[in-house]
């Protein structure tokens, strides 16, 4: 009877081995800033929420409001929620899932953004109160972070939650401290004006993006690229009237200091258990190789072979399990991202007569010099009724 | 050697043929054919939850609000039902809500429960059925009666409610007080007559995927 030797052993077991790491790839992830031109019946369930911010801000920068609304609360109604037992989330803490296979509802700075836009939106429907809560749901999303002192700082959630405050007869002047405190000296913020019936809520440059680093891709990394379009001002009434809107919140800035999350903790516990199994994986098929060439050394000479040989498949086979563990298992960072986002936020209020208004907003670089290229123009119309007049201008077109 | 070389790869093959079947099937899929629809009622905590105002909250709040209010004399022993006009609630939490929900429920429990004991006047429809009174006063549509009296009602009570809430956030958790707060107030005297309170408060902590 032939006799096959532990290499032709070993082969057949490496091919499989390939094989298996083949299936083991997940499948396809959606590329950050992919389009969102698909329907939503062919949008991943995981991936809904992502889809629902980006439509969201996309169709408020275009005037379809209702689209607006209908965007962002399909995506608070996920996100508003405590997500627990949940399959997907418990897989995604897995070895052999990757962060990004849970349910998407993003990080804290993009589900503040989501409370954010629908709070315009509120305001915009007259419904202050509702517009309070989202800015406070906001808020309460970003609370909680590793360093006290980026805890809950945003600055226009609190503003804003002080000004609906005060435009509902309440008292402002807690929320109105807290925003002055987050914001400085450096963002000197107006007192509230209650007679102001026209909101611009004004936002520029480009948000955020994630990625992933370290050796397997399980830190989650933010890039901020640094818009030169630092402030912003609204020129209206042929220069008569000037409204500057100075950048009162950073995005990128808030994604950057959320600290360590408890998913970085496990994304870091899988990359030690791919490195380690994959070292030990080597070391088991270098054994092997070592083993297979004793034991054809030793059948060279007519000398009994079987243990080196038996030990060469059994570490080849220990080798090779390693090796697909190893490659199994998945410490990727989700990188999925809210693509549409801008970097900074900025708001005025301001008293205006009913009817048509027309203007240019400018956006003004580091030294405070218009960016005339990004200059453009702006027309409005303020309601006569006691409803405010919300004004959205933004940097973004889409 | 070839018979041995020829069993290992046919091994192989039927292995990998195996794998591939095994990924190319919806194993471990969740639910792979879907959830069907699943009819609750809405005072059942169903599976998607959060510490926020849910459907069973508005009912176990309106549900008990009407009861109160229907025990009070001023209703209960009205020789005429009292009309009430319903105010919008101020919503003083952190989670939008739809405020109208609220009243509507507590309005049709009411007219449920006590139907005839109280009425309550529609004045969401003021704008048009003002332009209805102009229309027949005009003589540009007809009346049934005379458009020039004053027949529109005038409200006893006003009802009202308030929403608050106090959150709290911590590594170990969420957690979300609300007080629901409802008054009646007399129109001729400014007096509260009525208020009632009823609180809920929700903890939860998320998956640590999402921490």
């Amino acid at each position: 009877m032939p006799v096959s030797s532990p290499r032709h052993r070993v082969l057949p077991a490496a091919a499989l081995c390939l094989l298996l790491v083949s299936c083991a790839t997940p499948p396809g992830e959606p590329r950050a800033g992919a389009s969102t031109t698909r329907g939503a019946a062919e949008v991943p369930e995981r991936d809904r929420v992502l889809h629902a911010y980006r439509d969201g801000a996309k169709a408020l920068r275009a005037g379809r409001y209702d689209a607006a609304k209908a965007r962002l609360d399909e995506a608070i109604a996920r996100i508003g929620g405590i997500i627990a037992n949940d399959a997907d989330a418990a897989r995604a803490r897995g070895l052999f899932s990757a962060e990004g296979s849970k349910i998407f509802i993003g990080e804290p700075y993009e589900r503040v953004m989501a409370y954010y836009y629908r709070g315009i939106l509120y305001w915009r429907d007259g419904e202050a109160d509702n517009a309070r809560a989202c800015f406070r749901s906001g808020s309460f999303i970003d609370a909680g972070t590793a360093e006290e002192k980026y805890d809950a700082d945003y600055v226009l959630l609190d503003y804003l939650e002080g000004l609906a405050t005060a435009k509902l007869q309440g008292d402002g002047s807690a929320a109105l401290a807290r925003a002055r405190a987050h914001a400085g000296e450096k963002r000197p913020l107006p007192d509230y004006n209650t007679a102001a019936n026209v909101l611009f809520f004004a936002e520029y440059g480009h948000g955020p993006r994630k990625y992933a680093a370290g050796s397997y891709g399980e830190q989650l990394r933010f890039h901020v690229e640094d818009s030169p379009s630092r402030s912003a001002r609204l020129i209206l009434d042929d220069g008569r009237k000037v409204v500057p809107l100075p950048a009162y919140d950073d995005l990128g800035y808030q994604a950057v200091t959320r600290g360590i999350r408890v998913m970085d903790h496990i994304l870091g516990n899988k990359a030690v258990f791919k490195a380690g199994v994959d070292a030990a994986s080597d070391v088991a098929l270098a054994g092997a190789v070592i083993a297979s060439d004793e034991a054809r050394r030793r059948e060279r000479r007519g000398r009994d072979s079987d243990d080196a040989g038996a030990a060469a498949l059994g570490l080849g086979v220990i080798g090779v399990i390693g090796k697909v563990v190893s490659a199994a298992t998945r410490p990727e960072a989700d990188t999925r991202q809210w693509g549409n986002l801008p970097q900074r936020l900025s708001f005025a209020a301001l008293r205006l007569p009913p009817g048509a208004h027309s203007g240019r907003l400018e956006f003004l670089d580091r030294q405070g010099q218009v960016l005339t290229a990004r200059t453009r123009t702006v027309s409005f119309e303020v309601a006569e009724s006691d409803r405010d007049t919300v004004v959205i201008l933004s940097e973004l077109t889409r | 050697m070839t018979t041995v070389n020829s069993r290992l790869l046919l091994a192989v093959s039927a292995a990998g043929g195996l794998f591939l079947a095994g990924c190319a099937t919806t194993e471990g899929v969740k639910n792979p054919s879907g959830v069907p629809v699943t009819e609750m009622r809405p005072d059942e905590r169903g599976f998607v939850a959060g510490t926020g105002i849910e459907s069973q909250d508005l009912v176990t709040v309106t549900d008990r609000m009407a009861r109160s209010i229907l025990g009070i004399p001023q209703i209960a022993r009205a020789q005429t039902p009292p009309s009430v006009v319903l105010e919008p609630v101020v919503n003083n939490t952190r989670f939008p809500i739809n405020k109208d929900i609220f009243l509507t429920r507590l309005r049709t429990q009411l007219n449920s429960k006590a139907a005839g004991q109280v009425s309550f006047l529609d004045r969401e429809m003021m704008r048009t059925l003002q332009r209805e009174r102009e229309l027949k006063r005009s003589g540009q549509v007809t009346a049934s009666s005379d458009p020039n009296a004053v027949e529109f009602g005038g409200a006893d009570y006003f009802l009202t409610g308030k929403l608050e809430g106090m959150s709290t956030r911590t590594s170990a958790g969420t957690s979300d007080y609300i007080l629901y707060s409802f008054r009646l107030t007399d129109a001729r005297t400014s007096r509260i007559v009525w208020e009632d309170v009823a609180e809920i408060k929700k903890q939860g902590l998320e998956d640590a995927a999402y921490r």
